[in-house]
């Protein structure tokens, strides 16, 4: 049997059984059409551990963020990169989560949950498995179990989960690929079910209940609770009733890999778009501005320019960009901007902003008074606060990827650098150093090849936040000139007295703190320092230079350890040991 | 084989231009020491190949090699950076001071000659079996080079002075031509032959290339050129020195920067 679409039918069912709540979490996406052609439909279910109280939770985010993140990967990547990509980003954030509460101490009590998820495109299902869930597939009357469960027994009743979501701050996830059959059914089922239920009562439900596959799974589960189940019960069931037929298949992957759009001129169609003007040209990207034929909408499109289109590396990046921006929705943040259709080329669409960059605003505004440049620092500091939220680092935050609009507001743009906690790195980061080509900005960690933290992103806001004041760099060009950290810690902060005599000493003292080369002398938290510079902190009005432990804690003990040491020596002297 | 918009490789440009002036002192000067090395190599090979052959231009085509290695390996001449660096300070580029610009040139100009005196010094104890024979006729040519380009100048006086900055400027509007013709191309392939045309005319019309000469001028004082050290920096390097700058900046930077760089709009939502 063919068919031009791709038919499924889906049934599930979830029930708390005999405990107080039901921790597991179960969805399915059918997107419209053009989505379903490039991404296809995703089926997910987790059960959160029942040991931890907010297993439910992590449970439901990890079903949420896949069916959410999935679909805003690029369409340029395979279902295998996409999925896999969006499972680690979760896995990651799932992970923060446990090392910030309970689970830091006990992975009993963290955000851990079980995932088993399906994403059928075209003629294949591709499987997603962690956990002690498991995929079935049900063709021709006979069961085929496709996921193995992720179990270690310890004893005859006790047994643990060897892998499962939010555990390890790297995924470790199975993924295989199954062609399709019209007439499949795949059985999606937490343990709850799965022990308790062999096959043959599941293709009895099915025969029995026909299309309803919701009944069919709710007398699935009715079944394992009868038969003393005392976990949650979740089943999905899915059933393939037609498949595209073969040449529409191909043709679906040959445009999974998009080509590179020529360079574009003012009044050129271009994929649905009139291109109304070029806004921006550098050997990275080329940037128009557009308007969408059918609703003429205003919208920015992004190419990759022919030098960076030779590089594999630079590619993935910029598509990164992309389902980056789809993430994170924040009034900081650029969005992304034009419908979800199908693109015929490799591009980028994002919402337009008039305004100018940080930039041309500092050109126009040499000097501005502190409680602007504070509403701008608040701003830059609340977009990129919406990315750490989300255990991603800005990475390249400098003035020329920040543009101001009419009324005041900053938005954030320019993804390129980002890092995605979890996400594999595209580009490792000995190469990026030359990438980058902005080292005012960069935090001197990654001058010394060290991997970046949030800290390092608020060394750019401090140093964006010390250019605004008085538009020099409070280090000149010397960060990217050390390469050790003997070196940096040489490196001699300019006071922003010598040229703004009008800014407080706690200001300056603020901005010292935050653009500190060491990021362990930085503050804690962005939070901290956007407090910092509107009230102020006592430690920085004292001409008293900070105690010895505060300044060099190596050295501190090492005294102290010495002093003891020679106590000890007098002491022996003193009191000779009995008997000796 | 691909090839860049004109707006690509000009931030380019500023982008290398900018790197440099942050780069720090030791690499700086390690890359202008190879830089200034491989150079004098190609260079004596060159004048070699002319002398044993007696076809100057087979000289000229083959000294290019020297250039494009150099160039690939990511060492810095003195007239490369004499033509990018100013380009990040009228960019307004942060951090980046006339002070910064300075001191690169400083550096590179000491590293350009340290690599180019080591050449030269190595070069003469094989033409001269460790300076216990007379040179052989390849030596006793780059002798007669370095009278003819400094004696020589000096014996028209202000004319000749003139036609010495003027070579100094035509030779790096050739060489930093080379350099930022080999950005437009993404391939190897691409940047070798763009560099190879430039480098080419320079070296057979004989203009004056201040590394070069770090080379050809020590040389020949080394095996018994009849001029002296002071005709060598007054009536050769110093004025080749301020023409391949003016060349090199005024000819190829300013220029490129200006059409290319300034017509682009300011405002770039995105």
């Amino acid at each position: 049997m063919t068919s031009l679409q791709l038919a499924l039918t889906i049934g599930q069912h979830s029930d708390k059984g005999r405990k107080e709540a039901n921790q597991d979490f179960h969805g399915a996406l059918l997107p419209e059409e053009s989505l379903r052609g490039s991404k296809g439909i995703a089926v997910a279910l987790a059960d959160g551990i029942s040991s931890s109280e907010v297993g439910h939770l992590a449970a439901q985010f990890a079903v949420h963020s896949f069916l959410d993140d999935y679909y805003c990967t690029s369409e340029a990547w395979s279902v295998k990169t996409s999925a896999l990509k969006t499972l680690a980003a979760t896995n990651a954030w799932l992970y923060s989560q446990t090392q910030q509460g309970q689970g830091r101490f006990d992975k009993d009590r963290g955000h851990v949950c079980t995932f088993s998820g399906i994403v059928f495109k075209s003629t294949t299902a591709h499987l997603f498995h962690i956990g002690d869930g498991r995929i079935t597939l049900l063709r021709g009357g006979n069961a085929e179990p496709l996921t193995q469960e992720h179990r270690v027994v310890v004893s005859g009743d006790k047994s643990y989960l060897s892998r499962a979501f939010g555990i390890h701050p790297q995924l470790d996830i199975d993924y295989r690929t199954v062609a399709l059959e019209a007439g499949d059914v795949f059985v999606i089922a937490t343990d709850g079910v799965h022990e308790y239920v062999e096959p043959k009562l599941v293709l009895e439900a099915l025969a029995e209940h026909g299309d309803k596959l919701d009944a069919a799974a709710a007398a699935i589960t009715a079944a394992a609770l009868e038969r003393g189940s005392t976990d949650n019960l979740t089943v999905q069931l899915v059933r393939v009733d037609g498949l595209p037929s073969g040449e529409i298949g191909e043709l679906q992957q040959q445009l999974a890999e998009l080509p590179l759009p020529s360079l574009l001129e003012a009044g050129a169609t271009f994929d649905g778009y009139r291109i109304e003007r070029e806004l921006h040209a550098s050997s990275r990207s080329h940037v128009y501005l557009a308007s969408d034929a059918a609703t003429d909408e205003k919208v920015v499109i992004k190419i990759p320019s022919v030098d960076l289109g030779q590089d594999a590396g630079h590619l993935e990046a910029f598509l990164m960009e992309e389902w980056i921006a789809r993430r994170i929705s924040h009034p900081h943040v650029l969005k992304p901007g034009g419908q979800n259709r199908k693109k015929q080329f490799l591009y980028v669409t994002t919402e337009y902003i008039e305004g100018c960059t940080l930039t041309q605003w500092m050109r126009d505004h040499p000097q501005p008074d502190l409680e602007t440049v504070r509403n701008l620092i608040d701003q830059i500091a609340r977009g990129l606060q919406a990315f750490h939220r989300l255990e991603m680092l800005h990475q390249d935050l400098r003035p020329d990827n920040i543009l101001i609009d009419a009324a005041g507001t900053v938005k954030l743009i320019d993804f390129g650098s980002v890092s995605v906690a979890g996400v594999a790195e595209a580009i490792a980061p000995a190469e990026r150093g030359t990438m980058l080509g902005t080292p005012q900005y960069t935090a001197p960690e990654y001058f010394l090849w060290e991997e970046g933290t949030t800290r390092s992103d608020q060394f750019s806001l401090g140093v964006i936040a010390y250019q605004l004041l008085c538009g020099r760099l409070p280090y000149g060009a010397e960060v990217a000139k050390c390469k050790s950290a003997a070196e940096q810690k040489r490196l001699k902060y300019a006071s922003l007295l010598q040229t703004r005599g009008d800014v407080p000493v706690w200001v300056d003292g603020a901005i010292k703190k935050a653009v500190h080369p060491n990021p362990e002398w930085r503050y804690e938290a962005i939070s901290e320092f956007l407090h910092d510079l509107r009230h102020p902190n006592r430690s920085f009005l004292s001409d008293r230079p900070p105690p010895l432990i505060e300044r060099n804690p190596l050295v501190f003990w090492k005294l102290l350890s010495l002093i003891l040491f020679a106590l000890v020596v007098v002491l022996l002297a003193t009191h000779p040991i009995a008997g000796a | 084989m691909a090839y860049l918009a004109p707006a690509e490789f000009v931030t380019k440009m500023v982008d290398a231009g900018e790197s440099k002036i942050f780069m720090s002192t030791r690499d700086t000067l390690v890359r202008a020491y190879m830089a200034g090395a491989i150079l004098a190599l190609a260079a004596a090979f060159a004048i070699t190949v002319t002398v044993q052959t007696g076809q100057p231009l087979l000289g000229a085509v083959l000294f290019p090699v020297g250039f494009i290695l150099l160039y690939l390996l990511g060492f810095d001449l003195l007239t490369g950076v004499f033509t990018l660096t100013p380009l990040a300070l009228i960019d307004k580029r942060p951090g980046v001071t006339v002070g910064g610009i300075l001191r690169n040139w400083t550096l590179v100009f000491f590293g350009n000659f340290a690599g180019a005196l080591t050449v030269a010094v190595m070069m003469a104890i094989i033409w001269t079996f460790g300076f216990t024979e007379a040179p052989n006729t390849v030596a006793q040519k780059i002798g007669t080079i370095g009278e003819g380009r400094t004696v020589g100048y000096a014996a028209h006086g202000a004319a000749g002075m003139l036609t010495l900055f003027i070579r100094g400027v035509l030779c790096n509007w050739m060489v930093s031509t080379g350099v930022v013709a080999a950005m437009l191309s993404t391939h190897v392939s691409g940047k070798v032959i763009a560099m190879w045309m430039p480098i080419m005319v320079f070296f057979y019309m004989g203009f004056e290339h201040s590394i070069v000469n770090m080379f050809l001028f020590p040389s020949g004082l080394m095996l018994g050129g009849n001029f002296s050290l002071y005709d060598y920096m007054v009536w050769n390097e110093i004025p080749t020195v301020i023409g391949n700058l003016v060349g090199g900046l005024a000819f190829v930077g300013l220029t490129l920067y200006s059409t290319h760089v300034k017509t682009a709009p300011k405002r770039k939502p995105a």
